[in-house]
């Protein structure tokens, strides 16, 4: 029974400690992407690279990636196809979050709850401005002892389900021709 | 008028009950949707009718919504959406009434009563005293006894929907109490069509720049909107991405 609470104990701990990890993370990138939004000077594409740097750092762009084209595509294309898939991708995901951005006034993000589910932490938050808000939900993970964004759900609208109807749309329309959708995502 | 919608309800009720109504347990009542497989046999069809409603969008209605908005206060604005909003809380208390939400329905009809008495409906005094707005509508009510979306519709100048929505709509419109009883009922309706398409300008405007394809985005963000507002735990149960080290 001492043992059963010790271990109770610890797990808790542990789990306190996490939660707590994954507050300061949130809390000190949703401020530096209000910085880079804020920053932002209309039509010169000045802090490009600023995005650049925040998909990179906190995006989990490869399992986003994967998870966007069905399995058996990514099993029968080669290693040279898949590395332009990503690459591509990172740009596509680089560019979507700055034209959101550029069209969003930026509020005030606050931290509303989290919750651990099957190993992916889903953040609770509201945009606000003024009285107005937004309910903004971020799954996030912990890969390579780094907390990595998987979705983001403005409202109820999911950026990867989104896309991956998007992306499915383009293969089936192609014969799953990964090249094909890579062009599309170069277009943009 | 309403002979003629009746019939079309009754129509429209009839093609479901042989091709797509299905009444079901309340566990299988539209499973999670795979969103990459809407069903979606009139897309040639759709896609033609969203382009005509882009250029009907481009040359005519979007104009006029950037010139309201750019003229428009934000009072007004907020105003002139919360009047329309007004007008379909009875709607909503009849719907609520068929789900068996009693307390949301007696909810929806205190609000017309507070919101229309004290202001016409142009200011939400109700939520302020303890009366928060609950969205709902026929299409909902439908979802929620069972009977599946249907095919995926994109309709002329209206824009998406299903069959399932489209009909909940014609519903409304036949029995809706407010709506018909107000003279020029087609000004109201075409207030309240400008009221939607300026609520979602922004939103827009994003999928004109940043999508490959506007038609599935737009499939996709009406359904998942549609979607989160019949199932719990929507956000929790959403797909996830496969977790791969980066």
């Amino acid at each position: 029974m001492k043992y059963f609470i010790i271990a109770f104990l610890f797990f808790f701990q542990l789990s306190h400690a996490f939660e707590e990890e994954i507050s300061n993370w949130f809390n000190q990138e949703s401020i530096k992407f209000l910085e880079i939004m804020n920053n932002a000077d209309g039509e010169n594409n000045e802090n490009y690279e600023e995005y650049v740097n925040f998909v990179e750092n906190n995006f989990a762009v490869k399992s986003i990636a994967y998870g966007l084209i069905p399995e058996s595509i990514s099993l029968k294309s080669n290693k040279s196809d898949l590395y332009d898939y990503e690459i591509s991708f990172q740009n596509y995901l680089t560019k979507t979050i700055y034209n959101l951005s550029n069209n969003t006034t930026s509020g005030e993000i606050e931290l509303i709850d989290i919750v651990l589910n099957d190993n992916v932490y889903q953040i609770n938050s509201k945009i606000k401005e003024g009285r107005n808000s937004i309910n903004l939900y971020w799954k996030v993970a912990s890969i390579n002892s780094s907390f990595k964004i998987l979705d983001v759900i403005v409202e109820n609208t999911s950026y990867f389900v989104t896309k991956k109807s998007e992306f499915s749309k383009i293969l089936r329309k192609n014969k799953g021709d990964l090249r094909k959708l890579i062009e599309e995502l170069n277009k943009i | 008028m309403n002979t003629v919608l009746k019939a079309i309800v009754l129509n429209l009720l009839i093609f479901f009950s042989f091709n797509n109504l299905s009444f079901a347990n309340e566990d299988d009542v539209e499973p999670t949707i795979r969103y990459d497989e809407i069903y979606d046999p009139l897309e040639p069809i759709n896609r033609a009718i969203l382009g005509f409603n882009f250029f009907i969008d481009d040359i005519a209605i979007r104009p006029v919504i950037k010139t309201y908005k750019f003229i428009a206060p934000d009072p007004v604005e907020k105003g002139v959406s919360n009047f329309f909003g007004n007008l379909k809380e009875p709607i909503r208390a009849i719907s609520f009434i068929f789900q068996g939400e009693f307390l949301k329905s007696l909810n929806s009809a205190g609000r017309f009563t507070v919101n229309t008495i004290t202001s016409l409906g142009t200011f939400d005094l109700a939520s302020r005293v303890g009366m928060p707005k609950n969205e709902t509508d026929i299409g909902l009510t439908l979802a929620k006894g069972g009977i599946s979306s249907g095919p995926y519709l994109v309709l002329p100048i209206l824009g998406p929907s299903n069959l399932r929505d489209f009909s909940g709509d014609i519903v409304e419109f036949v029995i809706d109490p407010v709506s018909n009883n107000i003279p020029n009922r087609e000004y109201v309706s075409i207030g309240d069509g400008l009221n939607s398409r300026a609520e979602v300008d922004e939103e827009i405007d994003l999928i004109r720049g940043s999508s490959s394809d506007r038609y599935e985005m737009l499939k996709s963000i009406y359904y998942q909107n549609r979607n989160s507002q019949i199932e719990e735990d929507y956000v929790q149960n959403l797909p996830t991405p496969k977790i791969y080290i980066e």
